[in-house]
């Protein structure tokens, strides 16, 4: 051989190699933005990746803009509040079906219609304790049952009543998106909307749950197949008043922050929706209960508590690894 | 068969080559699982840190409608200032770790730690 053909001979094994050791060859693009009042980041794998990106940004603003949002008017929960009815399509007739079977399973303790007491918190801009008679007011205008669906329209029997999307928002957006990227050429993609996570495609993903005490470890990983993933965490907004802590996730029936044994709530679910609104059910109803909810809709759902235990059922779908600082506690 | 393709020191230049290219694979992704601290405005990096070769802390004022102020030090890196209602960005805590991330939405500013051990966050 000469010399030529023996330098190329040891340029491509090398090449070879190199291309063996930086097994990150596949196409991936990673993106984030603000949408939805929240910070969207996240990764697609596929092809046509720029176009993926800018039509993932394109539909959870659109779904904002037209269907969530309680301020835009053109949006369709802006104008079902001010009017008092409204006729969806056939898909947000369903996502509002499954919001209203999520509040009667968990008897109130998730509700999709508290917008009034939730504004009186004022969570996400400058929150205070409502006054008590605002409070009472606001309550007596919160109710899902309040909502009446049938064939597509919607109709609230209270006019003072406000639904709203609060809870469970980031889980339809994850719907949404999940349709797309089946139309999308798409292999594999994580979405995160403001914490609430898609994990897309035929793969085994890694998710942290986020350590309640702010610590930078997780409190637990967790490794799933395609599904989403949304937490409900007491301590993620919260603020002092007088000596006291109030958090966020408020129970429907006091219109006060939920008080139970848990600190933080973590569903895993095929849906989006249930993800999301499953999690606040969770917190609010506490360990026991929220085991029995989340089976009834075939999601699974992982509590962490103030004394630092975690709280699971085995599942054949997702393994959990438990940080040393915590407790496992299999039910 | 004795189709000799190359001799035995044409084969110690090629195997040394390989082992070249594999140690220098193995440092050039090591150097990208050190974390680094990302600072985003509205999408847009600003500022990004190694975080555990900073001999000093770092005061990084980004000024802004919020007055954003963010430190880091060798280790970590937090929100230390934000005009924004509910300061959730300061009280997000000091990121150490791949994939901690903060954000200030009012301000859209964000930090994440890159160099990933999970694919997802939930909180």
């Amino acid at each position: 051989m000469n010399k030529i053909a023996k330098a190329l001979a040891a340029v491509a094994v090398a090449v070879l190699v190199l291309l063996i050791v930086a097994d990150t060859v596949k196409p991936a693009l990673k993106f984030s933005f603000f949408a939805m009042n929240t910070f969207v980041s996240g990764e697609v794998e596929g092809k046509s990746l720029k176009e993926t990106n800018n039509e993932i940004e394109n539909i959870i603003n659109t779904l904002d803009k037209m269907i969530l949002s309680r301020t835009a008017e053109d949006s369709f929960v802006y104008n079902l509040n001010k009017n008092g009815e409204a006729v969806a399509d056939t898909e947000l007739f369903g996502y509002f079906t499954k919001l209203a079977e999520v509040s009667a399973k968990s008897g109130g303790a998730f509700d999709y219609t508290l917008g009034a007491v939730s504004d009186l918190w004022s969570f996400g801009n400058t929150p205070s304790v409502p006054e008590s008679n605002a409070l009472a007011e606001a309550l007596s205008h919160s109710g899902y049952e309040k909502v009446i669906l049938s064939d597509g329209s919607i109709t609230l029997t209270d006019k003072n009543a406000v639904v709203d999307f609060g809870a469970s928002g980031k889980g339809i957006a994850l719907d949404e998106l999940k349709n797309y990227l089946d139309t999308a050429e798409v292999s594999r993609g994580v979405i995160s909307v403001g914490g609430s996570v898609l994990l897309y495609g035929n793969d085994d993903f890694t998710v942290g749950i986020k350590n309640p005490s702010g610590a930078s470890d997780y409190a637990a990983k967790l490794t799933v197949k395609e599904c989403c993933v949304s937490t409900s965490g007491s301590y993620e907004q919260s603020f002092e008043k007088d000596g006291r802590k109030y958090h966020h996730i408020l129970d429907p029936e006091t219109g006060f922050p939920a008080e139970s044994e848990v600190i933080s709530a973590t569903v895993i679910s095929e849906s989006g929706l249930l993800s999301d609104a499953l999690s606040t059910a969770c917190f609010v109803l506490g360990i026991e209960k929220g085991f029995e909810l989340a089976e009834e809709f075939g999601a699974e759902v992982i509590f962490i508590t103030e004394n630092c235990e975690i709280h699971y059922k085995e599942s054949k779908d997702t393994a959990i690894s438990v940080s040393g600082n915590f407790t496992a506690v299999k039910h | 068969m004795n189709i000799k393709l190359f001799k035995k020191g044409d084969l110690a230049v090629i195997i040394a080559v390989a082992v070249a290219a594999v140690v220098f694979a193995f440092f050039a992704k090591a150097r990208t699982d050190k974390p680094v601290a990302v600072i985003s405005v509205d999408g847009v990096e600003v500022e990004a840190v190694e975080l555990y070769s900073l001999n000093e802390r770092k005061e990084i004022n980004l000024g802004g409608d919020y007055n954003i102020k963010i430190i880091a030090e060798n280790g970590g890196i937090y929100f230390e200032h934000s005009d924004c209602p509910d300061k959730l960005c300061i009280n997000a805590g000091v990121l150490r770790e791949s994939g901690d991330l903060a954000v200030c939405l009012p301000a859209k500013t964000v930090i994440t730690v890159e160099g990933t051990d999970v694919d997802a966050v939930v909180y």
